[in-house]
């Protein structure tokens, strides 16, 4: 069973972390803070969460903090630094997505941000070969290697692959399903709409 | 007898060397008294301005305390004032500050066409706070007269951010900036907003000299600028690192824009079509730290 999203709001993370009152994620020092409060955040998550970071009334995010409130945090929940966790993004404005996008492509990263609409967009870089994967995930919302295999028309191991290299970048839920018929299998969920 | 550094008649990025090369000869006098001559001075901008306290700083740690000689322009002297010249001046030169008072005092219209006044950069929250201000007074001048929209005015604020965090970030000394509108006239015909950024730190040279000079044929200023500005070079290994310069020449770039950086003895930047002086120059007098200037024009509507 997944977990229920968390959301955090990074304007309450800089008024409890910073003392100049600023609702700017500008400078690098900036930056470490605040991913260092996200960072304590995260840890105390239960395994499996996905954690919504939500960027509303935060006005403008520069290269320099965006490498740290963005490239670095996701670098490090690449390789479970964290856990077993998961990140949204939410709340953010084109030019910070924008910067956000520059800050990711430089360390050819990814992730989600989610529109006030429900949709979603990616940001920074994911090899195409995945890219229709993941768009058939989130619109599915669920998806098994035996469905992806049949609705793509590859392999079945080819269909793992993708889903599994999609989860190792976070990008999806893996979770261990038991089978109507007894035995296990793997679904891959959706970031969004899991609660 | 005194020593005088003679301003001249425009103090501006193209004139900030004449005034490095009287230093030396300053220099050589040493325990004559100095004084900066700003009687025939008829413009002056940002660049001149903050020019102006980074020579005040570089003779006040060589031990002169130099006596300004202020302009005769009452123009000149007001626009000094407006940028908040005296007021960071006040350490640097024996300031007689009633005298710098215009007899009628001029108020700071809102209708200005400075974006911000001289403010001095010695940590992160000065960055939070100018970035601050500017975002605020961005409809002024940026919206009217630049024609800029919401993105446009994030991104402007996002380059003045970074080129100003590189101060306590790499300088290892204070530093200023400051910025101003202008209507260019002749040369574009269009509104444009100028930016100065500049400190007396280790510059660019000795920040990435650790990590580059050891592989470089010939280690220099320019190559050290040339790395920074077009090569997104870091003293730190993290890919991540050196992006905020690079970032901010894209974004000149794409507006059209003019950006210029001095560091040691050499010059270089990017030209726009629009603006063909001489660039690259690597035979300057050499002068501490880092001084940054940067031109954006008025966006097509």
């Amino acid at each position: 069973m997944r977990k229920k999203n968390k959301i955090y709001r990074i304007v309450d993370l800089m008024d409890k972390n910073l003392n100049n009152g600023s609702k700017n994620l500008v400078t690098r020092e900036t930056g470490r803070i605040i991913r260092e409060a996200i960072e304590t955040k995260i840890l105390k998550e239960q395994e499996g969460s996905t954690i919504i970071l939500d960027f509303s009334g935060i006005g403008i995010i520069d290269f320099s903090c965006a490498d740290e409130v963005a490239a670095k945090l996701i670098a490090r929940l690449n390789i479970k630094e964290y856990g077993d966790k998961y990140l949204l993004f939410s709340g953010l404005t084109s030019s910070q997505e924008e910067n956000i996008t520059a800050s990711l492509e430089k360390k050819r990263l990814s992730l989600l941000s989610l529109k006030q609409d429900g949709t979603w967009k990616l940001l920074g870089i994911l090899n195409p070969y995945l890219q229709d994967t993941l768009e058939l995930v989130m619109e599915r919302k669920l998806l098994t290697a035996r469905e992806l295999a049949d609705l793509a028309g590859v392999e079945i191991n080819s269909a793992s692959t993708k889903l599994l290299n999609l989860n190792k970048l976070r990008l999806v839920v893996r979770v261990r399903a038991v089978l109507p018929k007894g035995g296990r299998q793997f679904v891959y969920e959706s970031l969004i709409d899991s609660s | 007898m005194e020593n005088r550094i003679y301003c001249p008649r425009t103090m501006d990025e193209a004139t900030f060397e004449s005034l490095v090369n009287q230093l030396e000869r300053i220099e050589k006098d040493f325990g004559k008294p100095v004084i900066i001559d700003l009687s025939e001075v008829q413009f002056i901008d940002p660049y001149g301005i903050l020019g102006l306290l980074e020579i005040g700083w570089y003779l006040f740690q060589d031990g002169f305390y130099p006596s300004l000689i202020l302009p005769r322009s009452e123009e000149v002297f007001k626009y000094m004032e407006r940028l908040d010249f005296f007021k960071n001046a006040s350490e640097l030169f024996p300031l007689n500050l009633d005298c710098t008072r215009a007899e009628e005092p001029f108020f700071r219209s809102s209708h200005s066409d400075v974006l911000l006044e001289t403010r001095i950069i010695e940590g992160t929250d000065d960055v939070h706070s100018l970035v601050e201000e500017v975002r605020q007074r961005a409809e002024t001048i940026l919206t009217t007269h630049l024609k800029y929209d919401a993105n446009a005015i994030d991104s402007f604020v996002v380059a003045l951010s970074e080129v100003c965090q590189n101060i306590p970030e790499h300088s290892e000394d204070i530093g200023y900036v400051g910025i101003q509108k202008y209507y260019y006239g002749k040369k574009l015909g269009k509104n444009i907003v100028k930016i100065a950024v500049m400190d007396l730190g280790i510059g660019i040279k000795k920040s990435l000299g650790p990590k580059y000079a050891p592989s470089a044929k010939n280690w220099s200023d320019l190559e050290a600028i040339t790395l920074a500005l077009f090569k997104g070079a870091s003293r730190f290994d993290d890919p991540g690192r050196g992006q905020g310069l690079t970032q901010v020449r894209k974004l000149v770039e794409r507006w059209e824009g003019k950006l210029t950086i001095r560091s040691g003895t050499s010059r270089t930047g990017l030209a726009p079509s629009w603006d063909t002086s001489l660039l690259k120059i690597s035979s300057l007098k050499n002068f501490p730290g880092t001084q940054i200037s940067i031109i954006l024009p008025e966006k097509l509507s």
